[in-house]
């Protein structure tokens, strides 16, 4: 009798696994099949997206992985000792709701979603050592609960008022420190010739970034915000050099259908900046909702994205010393992340995106908990009500929910940018 | 054709560029003697006249010479002599403006050729904290002050004639400068009366300083620089200027970091347009070293001559496309 029907208790993590496969599979499709003309380059990106978060493909078996809870953790030091930079951040659902349990409920989903995915233990590629940089105050404290998980978790001092010189000498110390911290526990030692080698690799990348972006201000955008941010987001843990050779292939693809005038949008769909709290990959309902709402993401501020490529490391004299101080300073001045006390230049960062990609308005997302970005709204709306730039101000969470009150008002808004347009032209 | 042209400026290598201009300009003030050059004496740069071989001579030597005339007839007809040397020092500095510093003051080039044998010796740069940078840099001021009151007081009688030239006195570039053509003659104390014996061992000091200074921190002199201070004065009337565009400015610090003067301004400021700052010595490093469009550039007669570029900068930090394995 018994034979005749065979039950497998799915276990938590199989059942973890599946939960999280169909939240990306949901994502992957609608933006193979939810919008017309996807690049075809972009099928490297659908299929790494696939085989990582549906398939549990580990991408750096042998490989020392060293995972980063924010984007200020230098990895070009991490590619010159060897190691694989995978940077934690985490957009499922299914993860945050297993975050839930260690943290505050009003957290901040994103990182109640990293910690929930680094406490079941179910990683594919899962991180050696983690440096968690003490940048926001739930990121801050996520470490010691990531630490309670039995990970190897060493914390980055971080400051928060970034205008000051002591500040500018406190994290290049910090960087310093980190180095030694990660060379010793690498037994390798950096080099004038590794961190240089690492310094100009992850430079290129950035150059890549820089010339999809420029595409991005031609009048025809030959490619979805969504799309953007899949690339993007596969730097934080693909192989960095597949991910360049993916990267040149996409360039040439838009450069062609820059020249040919292919339009992902349509004709009159509005332009938009997005900023705020980061997309990452599945969570891109807010990206979603404004594309599928008929208007176009040509450019962001988000850490997640632009904020990962846009600034560049300059040396004056190539020692080893110089690289890692001028690191420091790149991560640190040039950064716009709101756990500063001022941030005229994230604000000018918005403006300046919204004149160079002759965007028509800008929205503003804001997880519900991510107390730094909702804190920031006040003052980025005045500016952009002094500077007569629409915004739109969202919060939302990973929660599948609220999706029909969320596109209500998107679509209003980008209704309502439509209708300006017309009566301008 | 234009934009090609322009390309290939905002492109350029500009440690090279700047290398052999420094090269030709130091050879052509330091030895133009020998070609029988001559300048005139109101050059807006240490080109020492101590050097026998100077093909020219720096503004600050007729200037205290004139200003030390007895007030009377300094008051008197005299005075145009002042005005016409005055004006013949601008009609050279509004050319260059501070590039002067940069790309043409012999005494600067050297002290960026200590900068190239310490580079050499794989031993790292010192800076300042930005307590000592904001303390030292008014020192300038302080030996300007020297430069203009000392000779004023010995017109007036304050003072004797063994302060005339005192500023000269104390300066490296009269120590160094002969140097160059062989001649190790100031390396002396005057013993003729006190102030000579103090003003030179004061002069022999600074030389001194000068050379283990500028060994370890990059243009160590040019902080204390008297002319750089005069210079400042005028420097808005200048043909050349440095520019910013503060709305494309992310503040990165990349243009900071590779300042030589340590200069914080041109990383922070971003609402000034002339970003010329008093220390500046108009190297262009920092532009070279911008990676944002347009955001810092050199300006000739209001158009822009040399702009920051991505390009420019990915070409001169040696980015490229890198030699990975990449799974097929």
């Amino acid at each position: 009798m018994s034979n005749l029907i065979k039950r497998e208790i799915e276990s938590p993590n199989e059942r973890q696994n599946r939960h999280k496969a169909m939240e990306a599979i949901k994502v992957l499709n609608d933006l193979r099949e939810g919008f017309k003309v996807p690049p075809q380059s972009m099928e490297y990106f659908y299929n790494l997206f696939e085989e990582v978060y549906c398939h549990q493909k580990a991408l750096h078996k042998g490989k020392v992985k060293v995972g980063t809870m924010c984007i200020q953790i230098p990895s070009e030091i991490i590619y010159a000792l060897d190691g694989v930079p995978i940077r934690l951040c985490n957009g499922f659902y299914t993860d945050d709701e297993i975050g839930s349990d260690f943290l505050p409920q009003k957290a901040c989903p994103l990182v109640k979603a990293s910690v929930g995915h680094l406490a079941s233990q179910n990683i594919t590629d899962k991180p050696d050592m983690i440096y968690s940089p003490t940048t926001c105050d739930q990121k801050t404290k996520a470490g010691s609960t990531i630490e309670g998980f039995g990970y190897d978790v060493v914390d980055v001092n971080f400051p928060r008022t970034k205008e000051s010189e002591i500040s500018r000498e406190f994290f290049r110390r910090s960087i310093r420190e980190f180095s030694a911290d990660l060379s010793s526990k690498m037994g390798k030692k950096l080099s004038k010739k590794n961190l240089k080698a690492a310094i100009s690799k992850i430079g290129y990348a950035q150059s890549l970034y820089h010339r999809l972006s420029e595409f991005r201000k031609s009048s025809a955008v030959p490619i979805l915000g969504n799309d953007m941010f899949l690339v993007t987001n596969a730097f934080f843990f693909d192989k960095i050099d597949n991910w360049i050779g993916a990267c040149e292939k996409l360039v040439s693809e838009l450069e062609q259908r820059v020249k040919d005038e292919v339009h992902v949008a349509g004709k009159v769909s509005p332009r938009i900046v997005y900023t705020g709290s980061p997309p990452i990959f599945p969570n891109y309902k807010i990206p979603l909702i404004i594309e599928e709402s008929d208007a176009i993401i040509v450019a962001d501020e988000t850490c997640s994205s632009n904020r990962m490529f846009n600034d560049r490391v300059a040396v004056d004299e190539w020692f080893v010393n110089d690289m890692v101080d001028s690191l420091a300073d790149k991560y640190l001045k040039a950064c716009t992340c709101p756990v500063f006390t001022k941030n005229d230049d994230r604000i000018r960062r918005i403006i300046e995106l919204v004149r160079s990609y002759s965007a028509d308005g800008v929205i503003y997302q804001a997880f519900a908990g991510c107390t730094v970005y909702e804190l920031e709204q006040r003052s980025v709306l005045e500016a952009m009500e002094k500077a007569g730039i629409s915004i739109l101000y969202i919060e939302s969470d990973y929660s599948p929910s609220q999706h029909g009150q969320l596109s209500t008002r998107v679509e209003a808004f980008v209704e309502s940018l439509k209708i300006k347009n017309r009566k301008r032209s | 054709m234009k934009s090609k042209i322009k390309d290939l400026i905002n492109n350029m290598n500009l440690a090279k560029v700047r290398f052999w201009t420094q090269l030709v300009t130091f050879v052509l003030f330091v030895y133009g003697g020998y070609f029988a050059i001559d300048l005139g004496s109101e050059l807006p740069i240490f080109a020492c006249p101590y050097n026998g071989e100077s093909a020219g001579a720096c503004y600050l030597i007729p200037l205290q010479h004139q200003l030390s005339m007895p007030a009377k007839v300094l008051l008197g007809g005299a005075g145009i002599s002042v005005i016409v040397g005055l004006l013949t020092f601008l009609f050279w500095f509004i050319f260059l403006n501070k590039a002067w510093c940069g790309y043409a003051c012999p005494i600067g080039t050297f002290q960026d050729w200590l900068t190239w044998l310490r580079k050499s010796m794989g031993i790292r740069y010192s800076t300042y904290t930005q307590n000592q940078f904001e303390k030292l840099s008014k020192i300038k001021y302080i030996l300007l002050a020297i430069v203009l009151l000392v000779p004023l007081l010995m017109g007036v009688g304050a003072l004797d004639s063994d302060w005339s030239a005192a500023f000269c006195k104390i300066c490296p570039a009269r120590i160094i400068s002969p140097m160059f053509s062989g001649d190790l003659s100031q390396w002396a104390i005057d013993f003729s009366s006190i102030t000579a014996m103090v003003l030179t061992s004061i002069g022999m000091i600074f030389a001194g300083l000068f050379l283990a200074g500028s060994f370890v921190k990059k243009r160590f002199f040019c902080f204390f620089c008297p002319m750089s201070a005069l210079h400042y004065i005028f420097s808005s009337f200048a043909f050349v200027q440095l520019k910013k565009d503060g709305s494309k400015c992310t503040r990165c610090g990349d243009c900071y970091s590779v300042c030589d003067m340590q200069i914080k301004d041109i990383a922070d400021d971003v609402t000034s347009t002339n970003i010329l700052r008093d220390d500046c010595i108009m190297c262009l490093k920092c532009v070279a070293a911008c990676p944002e469009d347009d955001a810092l550039h050199f300006d000739i007669f209001n158009v822009k001559a040399f702009s920051s570029t991505k390009e420019g900068f990915e070409k001169r930090m040696g980015i490229e496309k890198p030699k990975g394995d990449r799974d097929e």
